[in-house]
């Protein structure tokens, strides 16, 4: 809504009048206001009794996760439900889900910061956060699912006694590497960029332990303009060095796929596919996360409607590439003549596991689609929140009809199968979810959730320059 | 087990200071020996008692001090619970690390045993002793251990093949449940106390009254003398044989035809017309001379254009592999079998069914146009109709011969057993020996034997196992295994086998030779008898024939000749049609009558054409399933003559209607041992006297619950599909066709590619160019042909295999392998030999159903067409050994590697367990051990093992691999005695059993080998050769010979 006839009379505050947009952040805010209110729900002294109870619950759940990694390995990999055919299941479906969901925070860290969209200032944090623990769950799964788990490090390129190095034309040894510097890079982008803030809590901060906690964790920044200076570079640094990796660590994990026979696997969309599908289900994490923290937390003007907006933009955008990607697998299938893509997908469609296939077209495509394109649904907290699961079962059940319905039904009948996953595999899963959130409360509690520099360098009070006219006296207490 | 006294110097006062052990009253050896062979509550009961005595008690506290202490003992609860924990220990054999072992010191041999080279295998022959008639085997034995059995090469009828029965019975050589002591009334008791028993007992007798032996089919020509010799001396003494599966209408036909008990002999090489009555004569030694015959059939199913080929018709109930080889099968139920058997005999009589007629009549033109060259078949499994129309027509054939009978005491073995279950009851019977039967579990039902059986007062019982029979007899003698005895039998041409020990009978077993001789002369051992005996058959300076018949495994001049008989009289009429549903009772394809109930490979095996494993159902065609309104896996209860069983339902495509078949031989109690017990149900509780082949007035209820079965293939209802019917080339009969999708997509695929004989002729390039003639990118081909030019490969550098070895001079190996699916006849042989060859292990019921099968060859089964009525086609598949294989690509640790002769290795070391290979290769021959499926803990059973072959933990890939380690044991010979490997030399396990020829391996460089002339026929073929993965395992396209009156 550019253009407008008479000004309205009742003026929402965030929303800026001239394009109808909502403003990045709340007006009114101080330098003072914004540390304090991010600083304050990590130094507070009374925790919410909200956040013992979730990671309690959270802790209950993750036990799974201890539970189930017992059984397996004094069991072996046969207490899942995969088989031959289907060799790869739930733990490889959750391997590719949890990493795809890394992705978006990663490019908004990096990918937006380069292309200078200060509105990622505010959700960079916990999107970072929420790829390094998504990282977390994921990495568990190459080495579980694998039959020797205790020989998973052969997979490294290590020079050893045997003389043996990987096999390098296996896309599994290249996954190694893009997992292991997508965590590397991750984490160190992630703890940079929260020097300055760790700086702030230590010197707010009343409790010793906390004090002393916080000083370690801040590496001893005084904020000085050379520190200043290098952490800019370093981030810029670090964001374009992550760039890249947001397109090749989802497209290395596509080549698992990829480079393999399989119809249904043998096709040169997926790394695009891949890369859109993951920041499309990493977006409705950070939703998912978004919304809740703005709640409980009272983050509304600092993540406001038009970070939300935004973000449903994106996965708008995302949802529509992977839209695209399934209808020209449809497409190639028939256009190709070959029997095998043709059966592949006829039987994806229609076969014994069709109603996957189709769960995924109404929870990836068509409720999203017919939702996103409407402002008013972008903007809805409620539907969003709602439409962030939806999407991320959707995503779910994209990795799972790639695996299972490509391998049960293959190139030779006699061979065909089913699979069925055990309740071994499901504990291990949704065990994985409670991992995933009881790190990521701990994260709330214990580290910035929002960035406080960057928040305070999209104030307005930033544009006043020292001495200028409009220049104003910054005592400390407006700091 | 004794422990050494120890004594400890200490000096400091401690508050317990041992300072000796004293041995224990009771040593676990002896608690296991205590609780042996019980099972179930029994063994608890033991176990308790035992528990309670103070022997047990100090030997608890010698053993795990911590958990018997004075405390925890008294106390019943935990008492309890570490019984639970430990009572297993007891009872197995060789659970370790829960005991302290004993110090078992090894010896290296002072003097090494003449020729034995120790990991260099021996080879000795002998045979395998079947009811049918024995099959000669060559016994690989590694230190004096069987672990493999090959057909006898050298051997006139089989010619050094087998099947898988034999294969198998090596598994129940080791099995750990086998019987390991005498016992008497239960308790273990003494060998030399049963003969004293015994020959006393009888000898009180004077004439041998109330003495009656009950045996398995005699097939020892010694075993008959031995009885001869009984006989003269307790006149009285009787002798009844029987088996649940056994040769009564042939005795009885061939008496009503000739007057006197005669085998027939098919000679199939002369034969142009085959037509089965009910005879699955390839499915196994479970018919009389299939080793002969299988090779002999699939000799003249070849196609060769300067040869005619045969052409087999099969008319039977249960679909059965001969079925499906057969150019034209026709399903009838039984006493339709009886009818349309009546009316070929008598040639002129109508048949009711349409389909009959005009099989029947097509039938007589060819066997009229044979000119003699033909050959009814009839088996054991056929009936008494069957068997006569046989005789009838076989009177002109120029294949059939008749001979004296293989089995040295023919009798018809249902009427005696009969008789002899009057005389139970009337009391007469004092002595019960029953020689390797288990008449408790597969006596006719109608007889009542366990009534009878009570009435007897001593029973005894000579048997493998404590099984149904064995557990309730007075006496219990274990069983020698063939492979620890001396004996001598008969192999389907009369020649005589002596059957040697490989090995020294492992738990004291004895033979029925040792039970017999008891009333002749307990001094002589089986060893003289059989050797006493073959003075009436070996010719010439003994001492010289005696080593020749051993070291041959067969003696020369033995086999029968054949008889002239007069004409066989007219066959008695057929019984009247049977009203309702029929039943027909089968041998089980792979547990034969029940005998392989507790072999881990026969019971893991997937049945002929079901593909069912580690179950029996109530087989039936999809028309009687919908008439009663079942479904797949529901469980239903069959009633005949008001006897009931519940079993599940499967479809058997091809299956006539209104008629069920059960398989026999499965349904065992636990005392069958730890891998029958429980298994399947008791088809031998509905199977009476009067009708042990097929009855009628079968009545089927529903409502029994599920079950779910486990079958290992995909025809099952679940992959039927109503694509597969929209894009069918074949014309759809009227009603509703049903089709596998399975099969649809196999034809559409080229997975299976054949022709009838006349395409073969017109097109001989058929297998490549299709109906159109021309080089097709269709499906499954290769663009370019099978063989890829090298210079289009995108790797131009790519090993070219005709490097020349710099020291020999030689140009190197290139091995490849060829299948005729023409051949094959679906028998399952290989596989078993693999099994045995290659350690592989045994996963059981559960993870067979969810697909983890570790089967490295497997049987492919496509059912093509209606699947009322459907062809169906057999294809061996194992690892293709693709010289571009996607597997090695995509390994990330390079666990499976190409050899620079070919071969796909899997480096078992190295495997981490990814499992990518097995998804990148589109054969899924690749099997991976998602648990510890070996069995590392069981003692007997490792004696089996190859020790050549890895046995493969938990967490590791596996495949076939070439049995690469046939392969280098002959590279390695061939390079120290500085000689060139002869094709031939390296046979694969499969090759090597395989009964057909089927199987062809070897050097592909040497263009005389008969792989690479297999290759080159143009019927060669590679399965989804547009996959570029150029496999080495290619097959020969089939050709059948259809009778155009037919098509």
């Amino acid at each position: 809504m550019a253009t407008q006839g008479p000004i309205p009379e009742i003026l929402d505050p965030m929303i800026d009048p001239r394009t109808g947009e909502y403003a990045v952040i709340a007006p009114g805010h101080t330098f003072k206001s914004v540390t304090q209110k991010i600083a304050g729900i990590v130094l507070t002294a009374n925790t919410p009794i909200a956040w013992f109870g979730g990671l309690f619950l959270a802790a209950t759940i993750a036990t799974g996760v201890l539970i189930a990694v017992t059984w397996l390995f004094l069991k072996g990999v046969g207490i899942w439900g995969v088989t031959i055919p289907g060799a790869w299941g739930f733990a490889i479906i959750n391997f590719v889900w949890w990493i795809g969901i890394g992705h978006a925070g990663t490019l908004i860290s990096a990918i937006l910061l380069l292309f200078k969209q200060q509105w990622r200032n505010s959700i960079n944090r916990f999107a970072e956060a929420m790829t390094i623990f998504a990282v977390c769950c994921a990495g568990i799964f190459p080495l579980l699912h694998i039959g020797r788990p205790w020989l998973g490090y052969w997979l490294l390129p290590y020079p050893n006694s045997m003389n043996v190095w990987p096999q390098f034309r296996s896309p599994l040894a290249w996954d190694v590497f893009a997992v292991s510097t997508y965590a590397s890079i991750s984490v160190v982008f992630w703890y940079i960029g929260m020097i300055p803030d760790f700086g702030t809590l230590r010197d707010r901060a009343q409790w010793p332990l906390a004090k002393y906690f916080y000083g370690i964790l801040s590496l001893g920044w005084r904020g000085s303009t050379r520190h200043w200076i290098r952490y800019e570079s370093a981030s810029l640094l670090l964001a374009g060095l992550s760039t890249p990796l947001v397109l090749s660590v989802h497209t290395t994990i596509s080549f698992d796929f990829a480079v393999a026979a399989m119809a249904g696997w043998h096709t040169t969309i997926f790394p695009p596919y891949f890369v859109a599908g993951a920041v499309y289900s990493g977006f409705a994490m950070v939703l998912t996360l978004a919304i809740p923290i703005r709640k409980f937390y009272h983050l509304e003007d600092l993540v406001t409607l038009r970070h939300l907006d935004n973000m449903a933009k994106v996965m708008l955008a995302t949802g529509s590439i992977v839209a695209y990607g399934y209808g020209m697998e449809v497409f190639m299938s028939w256009y190709s003549a070959s029997h095998w893509e043709f059966f592949m997908m006829w039987n994806r469609m229609f076969g014994p596991m069709g109603w996957a296939y189709w769960v995924l077209i109404l929870t990836n495509i068509a409720i999203p689609q017919a939702t996103l394109w409407w402002r008013k649904c972008r903007v809805s907290v409620w539907w969003l929140f709602i439409l962030s699961f939806i999407i991320n079962i959707g995503m779910w059940f994209e990795r799972f009809v790639i695996v299972v319905t490509s391998l049960y039904r293959d190139y030779l009948p006699s061979s065909w199968g089913t699979y069925r996953a055990t309740k071994w595999d499901y504990m291990l899963f949704i065990g994985t979810w409670g991992m995933f959130t009881f790190l990521f409360l701990l994260f709330a509690r214990l580290a910035p959730m929002v960035p406080i520099s960057e928040i305070r360098m999209m104030l307005p009070q930033t544009k006043i320059r020292p001495g200028g006219a409009d220049a104003e006296v910054v005592t400390q207490e407006a700091l | 087990m004794k422990t050494t006294p120890m004594e400890m110097q200490s000096t400091m006062p401690q508050p317990q200071v041992v300072n000796t052990i004293t041995p224990a009253k009771l040593t676990l050896a002896e608690v296991r020996r205590k609780l042996e062979g019980t099972t179930g509550k029994r063994f608890w009961k033991n176990l308790d008692e035992l528990a309670g005595t103070p022997a047990f008690q100090e030997l608890m506290q010698e053993e795990f001090p911590r958990q018997a202490s004075a405390g925890e003992w008294v106390d019943s609860v935990s008492r309890r619970s570490f019984l639970k924990v430990m009572g297993a220990s007891f009872a197995l054999a060789g659970l370790a690390g829960c005991t302290k072992q004993p110090d078992e010191p090894i010896f290296p041999y002072v003097k090494q045993p003449e020729d034995l080279v120790l990991g260099r295998p021996m080879y000795f022959a002998t045979a395998h002793p079947f009811p049918t008639g024995a099959i000669p085997v060559l016994v690989k034995s590694e230190a004096f251990r069987p672990i493999k059995l090959e057909g006898n090469p050298e051997h006139p009828a089989s010619k050094g093949r087998s099947d898988a029965f034999t294969q198998g019975s090596l598994l129940d050589l080791y099995d750990p449940d086998r019987s390991q002591h005498p016992r008497f009334r239960g308790e273990q008791a003494d060998f030399g106390d049963f003969q004293q028993q015994f020959s006393s007992a009888v000898a009180k007798t004077g004439t041998g009254e109330g003495v009656y032996f009950l045996s398995e089919t005699i097939t020892s020509p010694t075993l008959a003398a031995q009885w001869k010799q009984v006989q003269a001396k307790y006149p009285q003494a009787k002798l009844i044989q029987y088996e649940p599966v056994n040769n009564d209408t042939a005795r009885a036909a061939s008496k009503a035809a000739f007057g006197d008990y005669y085998d027939t002999q098919y000679n199939l090489a002369d034969a142009d017309v085959i037509l089965s009555l009910d005879a699955d004569f390839l499915g196994g030694i479970g018919f009389p001379g299939f080793l002969p015959m299988a090779a002999a059939y699939a000799d003249r199913h070849r196609f060769d254009k300067d040869k005619p080929m045969n052409r087999l018709y099969v008319v039977e109930t249960m679909p059965t592999v001969t079925g499906y080889k057969a150019e034209h099968r026709l399903a009838l139920k039984p006493s339709d079998i009886d009818a349309f058997a009546s009316a070929l005999a008598g040639g002129s009589a109508t048949l009711t069914n349409p389909d009959a007629q005009k099989f029947l009549t097509a039938v007589l033109d060819d066997i009229k146009k044979s000119g003699g060259r033909f050959a009814v078949v009839a088996g054991p499994q056929s009936s008494l109709a069957a068997q006569s129309a046989a005789f009838t027509l076989n009177a002109s054939s120029k294949a059939v011969t008749y001979t004296e009978t293989v089995a040295p005491l023919p009798s018809e073995q249902t009427a005696d057993l009969k008789s002899l279950v009057a005389d139970m009851n009337a009391g007469k019977v004092q002595w019960l020996v029953m020689l390797g039967t288990n008449p408790l579990y597969n006596a006719p039902a109608d007889l009542n034997f366990l009534d009878a059986f009570n009435k007897v007062p001593n029973a005894v019982h000579l048997g493998t196992h404590v099984d149904e029979t064995g557990f309730y007899s007075t006496w219990h003698i274990p069983k020698a295994h063939y492979l620890e005895s001396w004996t001598d039998a008969r192999s389907y041409d009369g020649t005589i086998s002596i059957i040697q020990p490989m090995i020294d009978p492992l738990y004291g077993g004895k033979s029925a030779h040792d039970i017999l001789q008891t009333l002749i002369d307990p001094s002589i051992s089986a060893f003289n008898a059989v050797q006493e005996n073959a003075k009436t058959y070996i010719t010439g300076d003994f001492p010289t024939g005696w080593r020749k018949a051993l070291h041959d495994g067969w003696v020369a001049n033995t086999a029968f000749t054949p008889k002239t008989l007069g004409a066989p009289k007219s066959a008695p009429a057929a019984p009247a049609s049977g009203s309702g549903i029929e039943i027909s009772f089968k041998a089980d394809p792979s547990l034969y009558d029940g005998r392989y109930a507790n072999n881990g490979w026969m019971q893991e095996l997937p049945k002929q054409v079901t593909s069912m494993s580690w179950d029996n159902a109530a087989l039936m065609s999809l028309d009687l399933m919908s008439k009663l309104g079942l479904e797949e896996n529901e469980a239903i209860e069959l009633t005949l003559n008001g006897r009931t069983i519940i079993t599940p339902v499967l479809m058997a495509p091809g299956h006539p209607n209104d008629s069920v078949t059960v398989h026999l031989g499965l349904g065992r109690t636990a005392d069958a041992g730890r891998v029958g017990g429980g298994v399947g149900f008791n088809a031998y509780l509905l199977r009476t006297s009067d009708a042990p082949l097929a009855a009628s007035g079968l009545t089927v209820a529903r409502g029994q619950g599920t079950y779910d079965l486990c079958v290992t293939k995909v025809h099952n209802i679940e992959h039927r599909g109503a694509y597969a019917q929209r894009d069918l080339e074949h014309p759809l009969s009227d009603k509703d066709g049903t089709f596998s999708l399975a099969g649809h997509e196999a034809e559409e695929r080229s997975i299976i590619r054949y022709a009838t004989y006349d395409e073969a002729i017109k097109n001989p390039d058929f297998a490549h160019t299709g109906a159109s003639e021309t080089l097709v990118n269709k499906v499954g081909y290769n663009p370019q042909g099978e063989a890829v030019p090298h210079e289009e490969s995108f790797f131009p550098d790519a090993w070219r295999y005709d490097h020349t070895d710099r020291s020999t001079g030689k140009l190197q190996n290139r091995w490849g392998m060829s299948i005729d699916l023409n051949s094959c006849i679906g028998c399952n042989a290989c596989i078993i030999g693999c099994y045995a060859e290659n350690n592989i292990a045994v996963v059981g019921r559960e993870q067979v159903k969810i697909g983890r099968i570790m089967q490295w060859l497997r049987i492919d089964t496509y059912f093509e067409g209606d699947l009322h009525a459907p062809r169906a086609h057999f294809q061996p598949m194992l690892c293709q050994h693709c010289e571009s294989a996607g597997c090695e690509q995509v390994c990330p640790v390079g666990a499976t590697v190409h050899t620079p002769e070919g071969i796909n290795t899997m480096v078992y070391n190295r495997c981490v367990g990814t499992r990518y290979c097995s998804n990148n290769c589109p054969y899924k021959v690749r099997r991976f051990n998602f648990l510890l499926y070996s069995d590392y803990d069981t003692e007997s059973l490792k004696f089996q093992r190859n020790p050549d072959v890895s046995v493969r933990s938990r967490g590791v890939m596996e495949k076939c691999s070439y049995c690469i380690q046939r392969i280098e044991a002959v590279k390695i010979d061939a390079d120290k005695n500085n000689r060139a490997i002869e094709d031939g030399d390296i046979l694969t396990a499969c090759q090597q059993a395989c009964p057909t020829n089927a199987i062809v391996f070897g050097n592909l460089n040497d263009p005389a080998a008969k792989v690479t002339q297999r290759k080159a026929e143009e019927r060669d073929y590679q399965v989804l050769a547009d996959l570029n993965y150029r496999p080495r395992t290619s097959y020969t396209a089939g050709v059948i010979n259809p009778n155009a009156e037919l098509a």
